[in-house]
């Protein structure tokens, strides 16, 4: 049930830039990745599904890039959520495989993915017109290196939480 | 106890960290808020981890079972907090298996709920096995960081070795003096009719020939001879072993030695034991469940310890061996050691059979079948058979027994002379 529901993530991942921009080399690199997570979903190996989540941002990014479409805040977000989800759901199954499940362990993961989904959306919804109000602040020229450092500052941020030893 | 980042949190790293320079060079807002629900989860990070309080109890269903059998474990966790995802694993202890259902069990508590999982694990062969080493793994509610406590509450597991039931035992040749199930040669209070002689003052007047009396003219009695028992004693050989657990030589003979102990201590024998080998030990002939239990527990640890050196019966004090003892060697005959121990019981004047534990029926089992290795095992029978021969002549009875047979056919092929009934007065 839990790799169907990665399956159905991984679909997600696959379908989204493929709308967006349906071009033949796009849909190459996305099938790369559905085959990428595909094995990852059958193994339950971790290494394949983040190649396939890492190829899909990059299939998505290309597809945004070469459509040049409006911004759709709305499919973002749940391409997002489809990542986290994936590597979430393949986390969980190999928690599961050969082992007794309590019923509420799998109910309690789903009501809380189902939370997490809600919340997000709603952020997503609060920040965009906060996002957009800032970015009229910054100037047009400063702009890629601001975001350049916001980045940077993001990454070293999470690494820093993620690295350090705690008790 | 320390909390560690899960591969789980370095993928979601790594994912956001391709992610974030990715909006920056395709300059489009979608990719940060693809972002937006990885950078959130890992920023969980950031909030202090709450250890969760719980107690978890193991439980077996018996702490004593024979080789084959199942033992149902049941191991409950109680949660004091809340609990997002725990992991439970219980190893397997080396040489069990699975019966039924599983080790590892995944569950999500409230405050003051109680899960637990239940699985059956089953023994092969015999020994002391441990149980109740349960690891348990606790994650986050994104599985991003984890913790793991080893819980250790020790429950031991003996398995037994599994007991056939045996009709037909090799008679011993002495008696003893406590009541028993054997006709001893000795004449006193019994049921079995023995010599008629003349009536004394005394004499009880049931005991009368009424028969030989009215033939002869005088009063006669009947004597009858006593039921005694017999001291036993199982000699098993860990010198060496051929095959592996649980179907080597060893293992048979300590299930033959189990069978013979168990149907020897039915009759009221005293049995006892010696272990034979690079390490000797033994246990005092005695009788009653007890006994059972004593002789178990050094058959349950009987293994083969290599050793240069000869052990000499001499150690084995002479209440262990008592005088008139009827010894049973198990032995697959491998070490010329303990043929010679074998020997030197003989020589002192021990009523002993063997039980040879054939190694060519355990051996073929494990080769291929191959030509060569058929022809291989019929020379080595061939040998063993000469060697047998040699036993026999210096007196020594001898049943070999073939593991894949029943032992009672075995048993049952031993023909012993009755000792003379009238011979002693």
């Amino acid at each position: 049930m839990i790799r169907l529901a990665a399956s159905a993530f991984a679909a997600v991942l696959f379908i989204l830039p493929a709308l967006t921009a349906p071009i033949p080399a796009l849909m190459v690199a996305g099938v790369v990745g559905l085959l990428l997570a595909a094995v990852g979903i059958a193994t339950l190996w971790r290494w394949p599904v983040t190649s396939a989540a890492c190829v899909f941002l990059t299939d998505y990014a290309a597809a945004l890039w070469l459509a040049d479409a409006p911004v759709s805040a709305g499919s973002a977000a749940a391409f997002g959520l489809s990542l986290l989800l994936l590597l979430e759901a393949v986390e969980v199954a190999r928690c599961m495989r050969h082992a007794t499940v309590d019923a509420s362990a799998a109910r309690s993961q789903i009501v809380h993915w189902i939370g997490f989904g809600v919340a997000t959306v709603a952020a997503t919804g609060l920040a965009m017109p906060i996002a957009v109000a800032l970015a009229r602040l910054v100037p047009f020229a400063a702009a890629p290196f601001v975001a350049a450092a916001a980045a940077l500052g993001a990454v070293l941020a999470l690494a820093a939480a993620a690295l350090r030893p705690r008790r | 106890m320390t909390a560690r980042l899960t591969p789980l949190g370095l993928s979601l790293l790594t994912v956001t960290v391709w992610a974030l320079p990715l909006a920056v060079l395709s300059a489009r807002t979608e990719l940060l808020v693809a972002a937006l629900p990885l950078v959130l989860a890992l920023a969980t990070l950031a909030l202090p981890l709450r250890i969760p309080d719980y107690a978890l109890t193991h439980e077996i269903s018996t702490d004593r079972v024979f080789e084959g059998d199942a033992v149902a474990v049941t191991v409950s966790v109680t949660a004091r907090s809340a609990i997002p995802l725990l992991e439970l694993l219980e190893p397997l202890p080396h040489g069990s298996r699975l019966a039924s259902g599983r080790n590892r069990a995944l569950m999500s508590l409230r405050p003051g709920q109680t899960a637990s999982f239940r699985y059956e694990v089953r023994w092969a062969g015999r020994g002391l096995h441990d149980l109740g080493t349960v690891v348990v793994r606790g994650r986050d509610r994104w599985g991003i960081r984890a913790w793991e406590r080893r819980h250790a509450e020790r429950t031991r597991v003996r398995v037994h070795p599994r007991i056939v039931s045996l009709r037909s035992l090799p008679r011993p040749f002495h008696t003893q003096t406590s009541i028993g199930d054997y006709t001893s040669p000795a004449l006193g209070e019994g049921i079995e009719p023995g010599d008629i002689r003349q009536f004394t003052p005394g004499d009880r007047i049931r005991q009368v020939n009424w028969r030989a009396s009215l033939r002869l003219g005088s009063l006669y009695v009947t004597q009858r001879h006593l039921e005694r028992n017999a001291d036993v004693v199982l000699m098993l050989d860990t010198l060496a072993h051929v095959g592996a657990a649980p179907e080597s030589t060893l293992d048979f003979g300590v299930r033959a030695a189990a069978s013979l102990a168990t149907a020897y201590l039915a009759r009221k024998d005293r049995v006892g034991l010696i272990v034979y080998g690079g390490l000797i030990d033994w246990v005092r002939p005695g009788s009653g469940r007890a006994q059972y239990e004593r002789l178990a527990g050094t058959l349950l640890r009987a293994d083969v310890v290599f050793t240069y050196v000869a052990k000499d019966l001499a150690l084995v004090p002479p209440r262990v061996l008592p005088p008139h003892a009827l010894v049973i060697a198990i032995t697959p005959l491998l070490d010329p050691r303990f043929t010679k121990a074998a020997l030197d019981l003989v020589a002192r004047g021990f009523d002993l059979i063997a039980l040879v534990v054939s190694p060519v029926a355990v051996t073929r089992a494990l080769l291929g079948g191959s030509e060569a290795d058929d022809l291989a095992c019929r020379l080595w029978a061939l040998e063993r058979r000469a060697q047998l021969d040699g036993l026999r002549r210096h007196g020594i009875a001898v049943l070999e027994w073939n593991p894949g047979e029943p032992l009672e056919p075995a048993l049952a092929g031993l023909r012993r002379r009755r000792p003379r009934l009238a011979a002693s007065r």
